[in-house]
């Protein structure tokens, strides 16, 4: 990833399928923000957590309370907690380093996706987006919700007076789809009129309101990787991009000027809102299958927002369409015969990990052309064939004597073995310290029929703090770091 | 009249009368006197850096046979050595008492390498085989995994950065890619045509280096194992050992003409030449002692520990003690200390450090 001398293939495409993860019946991903980790959810209510680089499994989470299939699965900024969303109306709070469940939180409907608030590296609150009712915002600690307004004259945990409620008086029946932008302090809900509103994540307030050509019910909403772009995926097929003109700091403080200065007269408060939107979102382009009118499914942007993958919905389809950000047709990337039900775009990398109802998860990536000039230096790769043409004194026997030696090297000149430049693609990231990039890698012990133990064994390695009874994995689940000794003094020299 | 160098202890303070006048001294042939004439050659050069001082601590005997190889920890609490004799040991580098002996393999040990969390220890050996051992807490070390799948001497072993995989290389002309977790071998690579003698991963985990007696350094891109670039001299002199600078932006290669280069290797050109010690025989590893100064530290088969200039090239100490070919070095990452471990004759790991306290 941060090779010096190779072509960065950022802002390039996938391919071809390369390999396939197989471990139980896996549901939904989800990569980390460095994409060094792929978090899955499955059938029997686990979540593993694949090391992408090795793809291999790296841990398994697993609860005996939580046996509901798992819908969505989302990592918090750095990497520490992981949120999963299960068919029994619970979310699940994991901590990635040790493997324990904080939290289980009950909700009174199933969430569809689930999203940890991406600003904190230990987040309290998460926005759960129900099958068919407005999205809320639950704390994670107190289990208490906040449910988000759905259209402009609504303020939220107020149900519309004319609208169709449940007996049980649950929210009314509005498909909506939401997303945290990139720091968390606006939430962009898409509702069920076609509409995008700009609610404020602390005060829950409609703010601002842009309608969608169309006016057809928002099925996804999302941000791509740097919350510069906004796509939507409505009703009518068609899958547009918002380009987002509030700075991804301060997004909130800035919508605030904008509301004030937009004091002016309008008619209601709808046309002040959309003239508030209109300051925040302005529609870049948009892209849909022309001639099979295709409804899309898990449409997401790569990881440089350069192009936008979206995966057709169509029965027992696993096709992926792949545009440009003009909304030009680049490419189609057919799968194997199994319906797609989930979609990632790796970070950096031109790499798609795509979910099949078989529950294997596909990776797909570029196909790679063997550079032979990197085994042998002098050895130039030709497009075609070229006419050699021989230099004057190719084959005269003194050319060979009379080569000229290779330039003088400046063996004085100062060279610096120690600092190393910050990575230009991390360049919007803040770095924590903290953040987990990579998960210790715990060797599973070989068959027994290797070499006898030498020493003891250590009694409180690979304590198995997740297992229900199910079948052993060939993982264990993560073990409490063993606690080396303190550092010694450091040694005298005398 | 000139001295020869391996009577003397410290950098030489005087310069000699006479002699030619050669700009590229240290260039294409190096010769025991040539780092002599590259004094002369500048009359105006800086003044020879001071000897950094080191002086030795310990003498750790223990191995029955030569050993091959000593490291510290990265977390610089442990120092291991492999030896001929089958045999890793593991030292507390505070106090230097034998915290665990590690046996397993089935023939002699070449190489080890420590994971980057400290607790791991990876180790490559005739049998051909990778071996990985759990140091666990408070001695209890024990073989965790053992890797096969090379058909010849396992000769290097190199964890990566991120801890995830480990890379190994062979007389079976390949360098192997393993994951931890599971033990399987990632990925084959077709690296050279002759045997592997030193793999290296960067600091960011990214690129692999490995060294062969075929006279090439490669470099690798660690996730795909693609080769990215090949680093190859007129004269191909074997390639003893190579690894990476800390900043992961050069590769320093020794060669068994007595040489070590220092490679810009995106550029595919050398920087810098050390000369003066001896290696044509033996694969000894350099290291980079970054904590007080720039150097470069190497054994060498004269039975001394030489220690260079990092940036002057000059040699500013060389360490006695050991009676045979100190064929491993190794620099702790916070201290200065060094610790460096001899063949047959010697069998012992001798501890150095800076005689003036540390910084």
């Amino acid at each position: 990833m941060f090779c010096v001398c190779v072509d960065p293939l950022q802002g390039d495409f996938p391919e071809t399928i390369e390999e396939f993860l197989q471990h139980g019946n896996m549901k939904c991903i989800a990569f980390n923000r460095r994409g060094t980790l792929l978090a899955a959810g499955c059938a029997n209510g686990s979540c593993v957590i694949w090391d992408f680089e090795t793809r291999g499994l790296a841990r398994e989470f697993r609860d005996k309370d939580c046996t509901a299939p798992i819908t969505s699965v989302s990592w918090s900024k750095y990497g520490h907690r992981l949120l999963a969303s299960a068919t029994d109306k619970s979310l699940t709070l994991w901590n990635v380093v040790t493997g324990e469940k904080i939290a289980r939180i009950t909700l009174q409907q199933t969430p569809l996706h689930a999203r940890l608030h991406p600003g904190s590296s230990i987040p309290s609150v998460c926005l759960a987006c129900p099958l068919s009712s407005a999205p809320i915002l639950v704390d994670l600690n107190t289990g208490s919700t906040i449910v988000l307004p759905v259209s402009a004259s609504d303020s939220g945990n107020v149900p519309l007076p004319n609208s169709r409620k449940f007996s049980d008086g649950s929210p009314p029946f509005t498909p909506t789809a939401a997303t945290f932008d990139k720091n968390g302090e606006l939430i962009y809900v898409g509702n069920s009129k076609g509409e995008i509103l700009i609610v404020d994540s602390k005060g829950i307030q409609v703010l601002g309101l842009i309608p969608i050509p169309g006016g057809t019910v928002v099925k996804d909403i999302v941000f791509s990787r740097d919350g510069q772009y906004l796509l939507t995926n409505s009703n009518d097929r068609v899958i547009r991009v918002y380009e987002n003109i509030l700075p991804i700091n301060g997004s909130g403080k800035e919508i605030e000027k904008i509301i004030t200065s937009n004091n002016n007269d309008y008619e209601s408060k709808y046309e002040k809102l959309k003239a508030n939107g209109a300051r925040c979102l302005v529609l870049s382009c948009e892209v849909s299958d022309a001639i099979a009118k295709v409804q899309w499914k898990a449409p997401c942007f790569s990881g440089d927002a350069e192009w936008i993958v979206g995966a057709s919905a169509s029965k027992g389809e696993h096709r992926l369409h792949i545009w440009d950000r003009a909304g030009r047709l680049i490419k189609i990337l057919e799968g194997p015969k199994e319906a797609l039900i989930d979609l990632a775009w790796h970070p950096f990398d031109p790499t798609i990990a795509s979910v099949s109802v078989a529950g294997l998860t596909y990776i797909w990536a570029k196909e790679h052309v063997e550079n032979w000039s990197a085994f042998a230096p002098d050895f130039i790769e030709l497009e075609e064939n070229e006419e050699y043409v021989e230099r004057e004194d190719e084959f005269d026997i003194n050319a060979y004597a009379e080569r000229v030696e290779e330039l003088m090297i400046d063996q004085d000149a100062e060279i610096d073995v120690e600092t190393c430049e910050k990575n230009s693609s991390f360049s919007d990231f803040e770095d924590s310290a903290d953040e987990i990039i990579y998960l210790p890698a715990i060797p599973s012990p070989d068959a027994p029929d290797e070499q006898p133990d030498k020493c003891l064994v250590s009694s409180s390695k690979l304590e198995d703090s997740n297992h229900s009874g199910s079948p052993p994995s060939s993982m264990d689940a993560v073990q409490n770091g063993l606690a080396i000794p303190p550092a010694s003094s450091p040694l005298e020299v005398d | 009249a000139v001295v020869p160098p391996t009577q003397q202890t410290t950098a030489p303070q005087r310069r000699q009368r006479g002699g030619t006048l050669d700009p590229f001294p240290n260039y294409k042939t190096p010769n025991p006197f040539s780092f002599w004439f590259a004094a002369m050659a500048a009359p105006d050069a800086d003044e020879t850096p001071a000897s950094p001082g080191y002086a030795l601590r310990a003498t750790l005997a223990g191995h029955r046979r030569a050993v091959s190889a000593v490291k510290f920890s990265p977390d610089g609490r442990l120092l291991a050595s492999a030896s001929a004799d089958k045999l890793l040991r593991v030292w507390s580098s505070a106090d230097l008492s034998l915290v665990a002996e590690l046996e397993g393999h089935e023939e002699g040990v070449s190489d080890l390498s420590f994971s980057p969390d400290g607790r791991l220890l990876a180790s490559a050996s005739d049998d051909r085989t990778v071996r990985i051992w759990d140091l666990g807490a408070g001695g209890g070390a024990r073989l965790v995994k053992t890797l096969a799948g090379h058909t010849n001497y396992a000769f290097c072993v190199a964890f990566s950065p991120h801890g995830n995989v480990l890379a190994s290389g062979s007389f079976d002309e390949t360098v192997r890619v393993w994951e931890v977790r599971s033990g399987r071998s990632l990925r084959v690579l077709p690296a050279h045509s002759e045997p592997v003698t030193a793999v290296d991963f960067d600091r960011d985990g990214a690129m692999i280096v490995s060294g062969s007696y075929d006279g090439l350094c490669r470099i690798w891109d660690a996730a795909t194992g693609h080769c990215v670039k090949t680093l190859i001299d007129d004269e191909s002199p074997p390639v003893s050992y190579s690894k990476f600078s800390p900043n992961g932006k050069f590769v320093l290669a020794s060669t068994l003409d007595s040489t070590l280069r220092l490679w810009n290797f995106s550029a595919g050109k050398f920087l810098k030449t050390y000369t003066g010690h001896v290696n044509t025989k033996y694969c000894i590893p350099a290291a980079f002692s970054i904590t007080n100064g720039k150097y470069i530290v190497s054994g060498s088969e004269d039975k001394c520990v030489y220690m260079w200039d990092l940036q002057s090239r000059k040699i500013v100490q060389k360490l006695e003690g050991h009676s045979d070919t100190v064929i491993a070095v190794s620099c702790h990452p916070k201290e200065n200390m060094i610790a460096s471990g001899a063949l047959d004759n010697d069998k012992t790991v001798k501890v150095w450090v800076q005689k003036d306290g540390d910084q």
